[in-house]
């Protein structure tokens, strides 16, 4: 396996950062002249960046979860790979979301913390993928990967299961959506655009630490290298009788 | 570390794979006895391979590490009963005080297995991998710790499976011990496989 | 049947190991204890408190069983001889759930005399229904908690790790337990009793199913 990926994929990486630096940068202009709600101020704007990320969290441990999946059927290293980093990368985006709701609570309602059941499960979210981290960073062995798979498929499972109870929970006591119109719809949808677009460069740049790890786990293990196959053969006889 | 490490064990054989610490071993002995898959490379039985038929290949295979896979609270009676029961073993029961009668353990048959010295969990040990009458037996470090008569029973074991046809992989440090009964010796050395 | 056997073999260690389940019991009545006082002495809203208080015991004391028994397993060669008895895992997991559902149900008997006498709530007319909220929550409590107990084997601070993983899954079972518990104790019921006991079923059925997939992968994970 090369040290470093392949040319065509560094070509499409280009692309990809291109586009997310470009789509960011054209919603970041959207956000400020955006019209400021009347009643939050400029604060509201935060929304333009917890919704977005929010999308993106769910798209990352939604790839986890498919990629676990692929894992245990192929048992191929690249989903775990892939797997790995999209729950890292997904926890990061689940962090900025669990910092700019509070912030946007506390200007809206005046509160830090108001249980928005959509809020209370990405903290439920947030606490198991991050133990997902430590569980992944204290396996050494083959093990690793398969764990890995198994847990970003059994949280993921969960998480229907988890949303309605909280719901269920909470009463409807807060309006689920926030409804916009026209003007600030266009900058929610182009921020959230811009916001996936960047979640795919940012993996694509994990995963590339993940290939160069491969490729040195390779090396150390003298994989591809051409290396004589073990064979083990053994032949028992049945007893017969006593 | 295993590297192009490669066996064929066939009936009769008592095979003696000896080598230095942390050489792979007991890694072999793992893979061997399917509980660790090669990362490149094949083990069959009888020419099949072993992915295909896991649980029958397993049940084919008596299998004894350094560890003894017993549980500490439970007899040896209890113990023996439950994994001839898991493994679909035929009067589970009788064979079971059978074989630790045959192993001098009738009357420490109902205590349980925590305050056994080393001798004589290894010959209850002995005795569970025994349980299903299996072709083929893995013993890793068999030896350790034991007495004279303890290392006299692992070889009776090994007499008896040569004398049935049957097959064993005896891995350990040094050859003394297995000398008397042992056909053939190999090394592991640098992950590969050597005559000795 | 297989299960049977792994069963037994679990609830004889667990029997046999009369330390441990001296120590079960005393850690539950002793967390019982402080909650009941952090509460009291004059309680506001007994069934609830005491729902909430007898329900965090039994989680605690939940993941000591199930640290316990991969101990139990541990010492005895890591599941070694368990797989190459060559018997099916998915039944030696439901062995070993059906193990821990019937600790955690000899904890919970233990717990709910001490709670309804604590907080004076209960009566014996409601004991079977409380007893069926238990068994749904107990039993899906045992199903996931099985599987991340087999999954955690290998891991340092198992117990810790094991508590992280299990108290955030199994909210929707934790609070369906605690609402419904409440329910019944009290006067006024929750509109949502259906819902919620709907919840608690699919939390377990998810349980057992998704580990009739999983259990086997993680069962021969190795070190």
């Amino acid at each position: 396996m090369t040290r470093t990926v392949p040319e065509g994929w560094r070509k499409a990486a280009r692309f990809v950062w291109i586009a997310a630096l470009v789509l960011v940068a054209l919603s970041l202009v959207m956000v400020v002249r955006a019209p400021t709600e009347r009643v939050m101020g400029p604060v509201q704007k935060i929304v333009y960046v917890h919704v977005p990320s929010a999308i993106a969290t769910m798209i990352a441990f939604g790839i986890t979860f498919a990629a676990g999946i692929a894992f245990l059927t192929t048992r191929q290293w690249f989903w775990d790979a892939l797997g790995a980093a999209s729950a890292e990368v997904g926890l990061v985006f689940a962090t900025v979301v669990m910092i700019t709701g509070p912030l946007w609570a506390r200007s809206a309602w005046n509160t830090w913390w108001t249980w928005e059941p959509r809020l209370t499960t990405f903290f439920i979210l947030w606490i198991l993928y991050a133990a997902y981290q430590v569980i992944r960073s204290s396996l050494r062995g083959p093990s690793k990967r398969t764990i890995s798979a198994v847990l970003g498929i059994v949280f993921f499972v969960m998480y229907p299961v988890t949303v309605y109870s909280v719901n269920l929970w909470r009463g409807s006591m807060h309006p689920q959506n926030v409804t916009m119109q026209g003007n600030m719809r266009q900058v929610l949808l182009t921020s959230m655009l811009a916001w996936v677009v960047f979640y795919v460069a940012v993996l694509e740049r994990r995963l590339r630490l993940e290939w160069a790890r491969r490729a040195a786990e390779e090396e150390r293990l003298g994989v591809g290298a051409p290396a004589p196959r073990g064979h083990v053969a053994a032949r028992g006889a049945e007893a017969r009788g006593r | 570390m295993l590297s192009g490490a490669s066996l064929a064990l066939e009936p009769g054989e008592v095979i003696l794979l000896a080598g230095p610490n942390g050489s792979g071993k007991t890694t072999f002995a793992r893979i061997l006895s399917t509980l660790l898959p090669p990362d490149d490379g094949e083990v069959t039985l009888d020419d099949e391979p072993v992915s295909e038929h896991r649980a029958l290949t397993r049940r084919r295979i008596g299998f004894t590490t350094h560890v003894p896979l017993l549980y500490r609270g439970l007899t040896p009676v209890e113990n023996l009963v439950f994994f001839a029961r898991l493994a679909e073993v035929r009067d589970g029961g009788l064979r079971a005080i059978d074989l630790l009668t045959r192993f001098g353990l009738k009357d420490a048959m109902h205590r349980p297995v925590a305050n056994f010295s080393r001798g004589m969990l290894q010959r209850v040990v002995l005795c569970r991998a025994l349980l299903n009458d299996p072709p083929i037996l893995i013993l890793d470090e068999p030896y350790a710790g034991l007495d004279e008569d303890g290392v006299a029973a692992v070889n009776t074991v090994l007499r008896e499976a040569r004398a049935a046809g049957r097959s064993a992989l005896v891995i350990a440090h040094g050859k003394e011990r297995a000398q008397s009964v042992v056909t053939r010796t190999v090394h592991l050395r640098d992950g590969r496989i050597e005559a000795a | 049947m297989i299960l049977l056997e792994v069963a037994r073999k679990d609830l004889t260690l667990y029997a046999r190991d009369v330390r441990f389940l001296a120590t079960l019991g005393l850690f539950s009545a002793s967390l019982t204890l402080i909650l009941s006082m952090a509460f009291g002495p004059i309680y506001q809203d007994a069934p609830r408190e005491a729902a909430a208080t007898m329900w965090a015991s039994l989680f605690f004391a939940g993941v000591l069983g199930l640290t316990r028994s991969l101990d139990m397993e541990r010492e005895a060669g890591g599941g070694d001889a368990l797989r190459m008895s060559g018997a099916d895992p998915y039944a030696i997991y439901l062995g070993k759930t059906l193990a821990n559902f019937l600790l955690l149900a000899a904890v919970f008997a233990l717990l709910l005399p001490l709670t309804s006498v604590f907080f004076d709530v209960g009566s014996l007319s409601g004991l079977p229904r409380v007893a069926g909220v238990a068994a749904i929550a107990l039993l899906g409590y045992s199903a996931w908690g099985t599987l991340f107990a087999a999954l955690a084997r290998g891991l340092q601070a198992r117990e810790l790790l094991l508590s992280v993983l299990l108290f955030p899954s199994l909210i929707p079972l934790w609070i369906g337990a605690v609402k419904l518990t409440h329910a019944l104790w009290g006067e006024g019921g929750t509109a949502s009793v259906g819902d919620w006991v709907k919840v608690m079923l699919v939390m377990d059925v998810l349980g057992l199913g998704v580990a009739a997939w999983l259990y086997e992968p993680v069962q021969e994970a190795g070190e």
